[in-house]
């Protein structure tokens, strides 16, 4: 926008001479932010820093001086929950505004860092002998407090990725891309529980009104987890595909339900794309043998589907 | 020639874009909001980016649907006439995209538009490459003409992009192909080209009548500091010429000019860095981050001591103190800069800003969960693949 822009909007009306002196000031970058620059330099910080406390760890366990470094790591760790502890604002089941504009980054560091000591305590005095798995729950529990204490987004999508990773679900788009979701075997039948467990519960939380901007995330995994374990399970159990079918109809059916009630369209998508594919096996089993026919298909059924949008434009135009 | 759309509507659009981000950062309330938008009309279809990335997708099946039944059409044909025909249905796509989705059912890219603009740009290449017989210097010459118009009446920054690096390709491939002299003169080409361009696109983009392409040419000026850095660094001159040019070098050699390339991968960043913070420029500065990061990389690359951790660790830490200093200092203005928030960014979000951050942490921790794990059977499936 224009300098002259603004003025024209001034002279018009439509914004006051205050705000028109202050929108200016930051179109001609008489005041300049540089509030995003910093926040992903910080958070390169410490995704860089809680990496290498983690190969470091690993490397050196066992050798003189670990003692001193784990006693360091933790005084780390408990530094940032202190800080965090110290400026935090009294829980409130609504949204809180951080304190300080790197407060977010603080409780995450902590909470990083609190995975490099709980996972270095169990791997130095081997107190849970069966693996990772009560580690993780551990972890998943302890990012579940935090979240909600600190009102930390990220961390409950930690807390989130952790519980899955303790019922054997990889959450990362990454790893369906390399297959290593659905060759899993009996993997999707968890990811089908796990996501309508998660829905579930988000929706209970969402009707409490408590911490209504966390369902958001809480969906976003559920809708994804549970829509791409019965899709897996179409193509991996293919005897009775048809009853992972109904359960994918039913999923979609769920985020679209959902979609409709928070009007945000990213669920949309996953039940459009989830449910497409689905059918689309379907229809192949039936009746779709011939290659013109497949091409025809696609013709048909995404038209209609771009027309059908297009023509309910207004609906689709709400909200966002 | 012009864009392909109605200007008074962009401008509209823009500007009702631009007060929707000045009330969602509090700037003005939802009333004048309202207002603006009323005031600002525009006529366009230019659904949210959600619905976009999905009329994308469903257009491209579409898409792939036509040409498959056009393909079962035509199959029998000759290769010469196959050619021909290819070209033919690029250029239909873009007059069904010019004439039937933006001038009739005014389309602004929606999804729909988008899809069909690659298709067309990716037939009508294809097409032309394929009648020239995919000589290079064509299939070249067809990418940078086809991707620059497509670029400048549709305001599609991809197409921008694939222009530039064509015409990066174009330099490269005719210096490559003139022999050992101008093989070795390469990185200068490219600065002595690229700087003018990097100038000459920040003037053009106070022009008023260039503001319809501002995102644009904002592609194009990145696309070119970051050309003329990667000119100037000594670790991709060293790997290309040994990779390309078969210049082999022996243990203890270096490449020629060795020293300038060092000094250049020092002085570009920090230039930048300075012009940034000089002239209060988001764009330099965000490009300089990423380039001084690279050159970090560059002299760890060749003079790393084998301790990668404690680099992490340190360069981690140090980044951190950097920012939580400036936090601090940049908390009350200092010549106009402040390190609070002023206009939210439309792409910061906090729930994708979340999806991304656990993303990328979320495998830090797995993987080392899992490397303490050894070789701990049924769970492994659950961790991360293990490769780090």
């Amino acid at each position: 926008m224009r300098p002259s822009q603004l003025q024209e909007l001034r002279d018009k009306g439509l914004i006051s001479h205050d705000q028109h002196t202050h929108l200016h000031a930051v179109l001609t970058k008489k005041i300049f932010s540089v509030f995003y620059e910093l926040r992903t330099i910080l958070y390169l910080g410490v995704l860089l820093f809680t990496t290498g406390i983690g190969i470091l760890i690993y490397k050196n366990i066992g050798e003189i001086g670990h003692l001193l470094s784990i006693i360091g790591l933790f005084a780390l760790t408990v530094g940032c929950f202190v800080y965090a502890f110290r400026f935090a604002h009294p829980y409130s089941d609504r949204r809180i505004k951080p304190p300080t504009p790197f407060y977010d980054y603080i409780v995450l560091l902590g909470c990083l860092l609190f995975i490099s000591v709980i996972s270095y305590v169990q791997l130095q005095y081997s107190l849970l002998d069966n693996g990772m798995g009560i580690t993780t729950l551990i972890t998943a529990l302890f990012f579940f407090y935090a979240a909600y204490r600190f009102d930390h987004i990220v961390v409950l999508s930690l807390a989130i990725t952790a519980l899955a990773s303790f019922w054997s679900i990889a959450i990362s788009p990454q790893k369906w891309y390399s297959g290593d979701f659905i060759t899993e075997s009996n993997h999707h039948n968890t990811a089908i529980i796990f996501g309508a467990a998660i829905g579930i519960w988000s929706y209970i939380l969402d009707r409490k009104e408590i911490k209504e901007h966390f369902t958001f995330t809480y969906m976003n995994f559920a809708s994804l987890v549970f829509l791409a374990g019965a899709l897996s399970g179409m193509f991996i159990d293919e005897h009775i595909y048809l009853l992972y079918l109904l359960i994918l109809y039913l999923g979609c059916g769920a985020t679209i339900l959902f979609a409709h009630k928070k009007k945000s369209f990213l669920f949309l998508l996953y039940a459009f794309v989830f449910g497409y594919i689905g059918t689309t096996y379907l229809l192949s089993d039936v009746f779709l043998y011939e290659t013109g026919l497949w091409f025809f298909y696609l013709l048909i059924s995404c038209g209609t589907f771009i027309y059908f949008i297009i023509r309910f434009k207004n609906y689709f135009k709400r909200a966002e | 020639m012009k864009s392909v759309y109605n200007q008074l509507w962009l401008q509209n659009l823009e500007l009702v874009k631009d007060a929707k981000q000045w009330l969602k950062s509090g700037f003005i309330s939802k009333e004048q909001y309202t207002a603006i938008s009323e005031t600002y009309k525009s006529q366009f279809y230019h659904p949210n980016f959600t619905i976009r990335i999905l009329l994308f997708i469903a257009t491209l099946v579409a898409i792939s649907g036509v040409t498959g039944m056009l393909t079962l059409m035509v199959s029998s044909a000759g290769e010469d006439a196959l050619a021909v025909i290819v070209l033919l249905y690029g250029f239909t796509a873009f007059f069904i995209l010019d004439r039937i989705f933006i001038a009739n059912y005014n389309h602004y890219k929606s999804g729909v538009t988008e899809a069909i603009l690659y298709y067309a740009c990716g037939l009508t290449i294809g097409g032309a490459s394929w009648v020239a017989d995919f000589d290079s210097l064509v299939v070249n010459l067809a990418c940078i003409i086809i991707l620059s118009f497509a670029a400048y009446r549709y305001l599609d920054i991809l197409c921008t992009i694939g222009a530039c690096l064509s015409v990066s390709y174009l330099i490269f491939d005719e210096c490559y192909e003139m022999g050992s002299a101008a093989q070795q003169s390469m990185p200068i080409v490219f600065i002595i080209i690229f700087t003018p361009v990097a100038l000459y696109v920040r003037r053009l983009k106070k022009k008023e009548p260039a503001e319809l392409w501002y995102n644009c040419l904002t592609a194009i000026e990145v696309l070119s500091l970051i050309t003329i850095y990667a000119a100037g660094n000594y670790l991709v001159v060293r790997e290309l010429s040994t990779e390309l040019m078969n210049l082999d070098l022996v243990e203890g050699e270096n490449i020629p000019l060795a020293f300038v390339f060092y000094v250049l991968t020092v002085i570009i960043p920090i230039l930048y860095l300075y012009l940034g913070i000089k002239k209060k420029d988001l764009v330099l500065l965000r490009v300089s981050l990423i380039v001084l990061a690279f050159s970090v990389f560059t002299f760890k690359y060749y003079y790393s001591l084998g301790y990668h951790e404690i680099t992490l660790v340190v360069s981690g830490m140090i980044l951190i103190t950097i920012a939580l200093a400036l936090f601090k200092y940049l908390k009350t203005f200092k010549n106009g800069y402040t390190a609070n928030e002023l206009l939210l960014e439309k792409w910061a979000g906090a729930n994708p800003q979340a999806f991304i951050i656990s993303q990328t942490l979320g495998d830090n921790r797995v993987t080392v969960d899992e490397s303490f794990n050894g070789g701990g059977g049924g769970f492994g499936g659950g961790g991360a693949s293990g490769s780090y």
